[in-house]
């Protein structure tokens, strides 16, 4: 690992100024478990290491009717995903978690850095952008401003943040009923992998929202197949057809972990077994 | 440049001037001679250099030196006191739950953190907590069956 300087500021005003000072040279730093494997394998050097995690206020979950649930920067995957109220009420971002790495890894790791890095196959990018989050980012001249998930990927590991913002949480709107419908992670193995194919298949708000990881430059909503499946009940002739659209809609690569053909059967596979999960 | 931090380590603690790019398992191995913790892959994903960072176990490979400052560390060299070692410890040992011995620092941090929070797990508890582990010699059976001998253990206390 290079030699850097390294930083915890206690504001958000500090972070940004730094941010702003170093430019492309300068990393935030929070559960570090992206940054510094990548740090170690000579992969990126910063100049400046920005550790957030002395800003206050950053590591907390809320809840209240009106604006749904926050959940800050600095909060673990661990943390979230034994939430009770995440357990209850939006289950599939609690799967979503659990499917990252292993305990070591998410009781360092954060949804905020999962998202930010904005790899294609981010587990916890597809519950988000199934129900419609919200991504809050701070700068210093306008402070906190809220950007939609759907805006907020822009290709592979980029994303529309400009030079200073820092994410400080991300919002989930409050929906009447709990999610329904759960998170599917396939990959090589079980536990401590990344995922081939990541799928979220959801009922919320009297309507079904599928997000897919790994299929794509960015983690995507499944816009055709759902408005497929608008008005119509889910049974089995209706599900076959919608993972087939499902498999059309998508643009999946050849890598190490699976062929474009592969990926593409996995699509149709994860759709159709998330639908008939919601059916039952 | 040299970054002032302050921390406990298996109860001690301890004031030192570390570099900012010298990880955690770096200093706790060579600033400080706790051997126990070993670095197998550098990345997260063997979890030999599992330790308990204010009682959670983290990959020591994945933190920073200088992100130690204000925490509470416990090593494998922690456990044991002066005449007696813990009693996950010597389940591992009783139940043969080791061969080369490589994994088994991290793998007694990983289930060592999960009896703390969960004195009673069961078997897919159990797996679920070192499945950051691996092991390439026991194939693992001995090793859930040491951990599950404590839970046993502490259910029937």
């Amino acid at each position: 690992m290079k030699d850097f300087k390294y930083f915890k500021p206690s504001s958000l005003e500090e972070a940004s100024r730094l941010l702003l000072q170093y430019g492309e040279a300068a990393s935030i730093l929070n559960g570090g478990t992206d940054l510094i494997v990548r740090m170690h394998e000579g992969l990126s050097h910063p100049e400046a290491v920005i550790d957030i995690k002395g800003i206050g206020g950053l590591n907390e979950i809320t809840f209240d009717k009106e604006t749904g649930l926050t959940i800050g920067a600095c909060v673990t995957m661990k943390e979230m995903e034994k939430h009770p109220m995440l357990l209850e009420k939006y289950r599939v971002l609690a799967e979503a978690c659990h499917s990252v790495g292993s305990c070591q890894v998410r009781n360092r790791a954060t949804m905020v850095g999962n998202i930010t890095n904005a790899s294609p196959l981010a587990d916890t990018a597809t519950p988000l952008l199934a129900l419609d989050a919200f991504v809050q980012v701070y700068a210093s001249e306008e402070g906190i401003r809220e950007i939609s998930i759907h805006d907020f990927f822009v290709y592979v590991r980029k994303t529309c943040l400009k030079a200073g913002d820092i994410v400080t949480g991300v919002r989930i709107p409050n929906y009447d009923e709990n999610v329904f419908g759960h998170y599917q992670k396939h990959a090589r193995r079980d536990a401590v992998d990344l995922s081939t194919v990541c799928a979220s298949v959801v009922k919320v708000g009297g309507k079904i929202r599928i997000a897919l990881g790994s299929v794509a430059p960015t983690p995507v909503r499944l816009w055709q197949t759902e408005a497929f499946l608008e008005g119509k009940s889910l049974n089995p002739e209706v599900i076959e057809a919608a993972a087939k659209i499902a498999v059309g809609e998508v643009n999946p690569i050849t890598d190490i972990r699976a062929t474009k053909e592969y990926r593409q059967e996995i699509v149709g596979v994860l759709v159709k077994r998330g639908l008939e999960e919601i059916a039952k | 440049m040299k970054y002032e931090i302050n921390f406990t380590i298996n109860k001690e603690m301890i004031s030192l001037a570390v570099i900012p790019n010298k990880t955690l398992l770096e200093m706790i191995r060579e600033d400080l001679d706790l051997t126990g913790a070993k670095e197998g892959c550098g990345a997260g994903e063997c979890g030999a250099c599992t330790v308990l960072v204010d009682g959670k176990p983290v990959n020591a490979c994945l933190m920073l030196a200088v992100e130690a400052d204000g925490k509470e560390i416990i090593t494998v060299e922690g456990l044991a006191t002066e005449t007696e070692l813990d009693e996950l410890q010597q389940a591992f040992i009783d139940h043969a739950a080791l061969q080369c011995g490589y994994c088994t620092p991290g793998m007694i941090m990983s289930g060592k953190a999960l009896l703390m929070e969960n004195p009673t797990p069961t078997v897919e508890e159990v797996v679920d907590a070192i499945s950051g582990n691996l092991c390439r010699c026991t194939g693992y059976k001995k090793i859930v069956e040491a951990i599950m001998h404590v839970s046993e253990n502490n259910a029937n206390k």
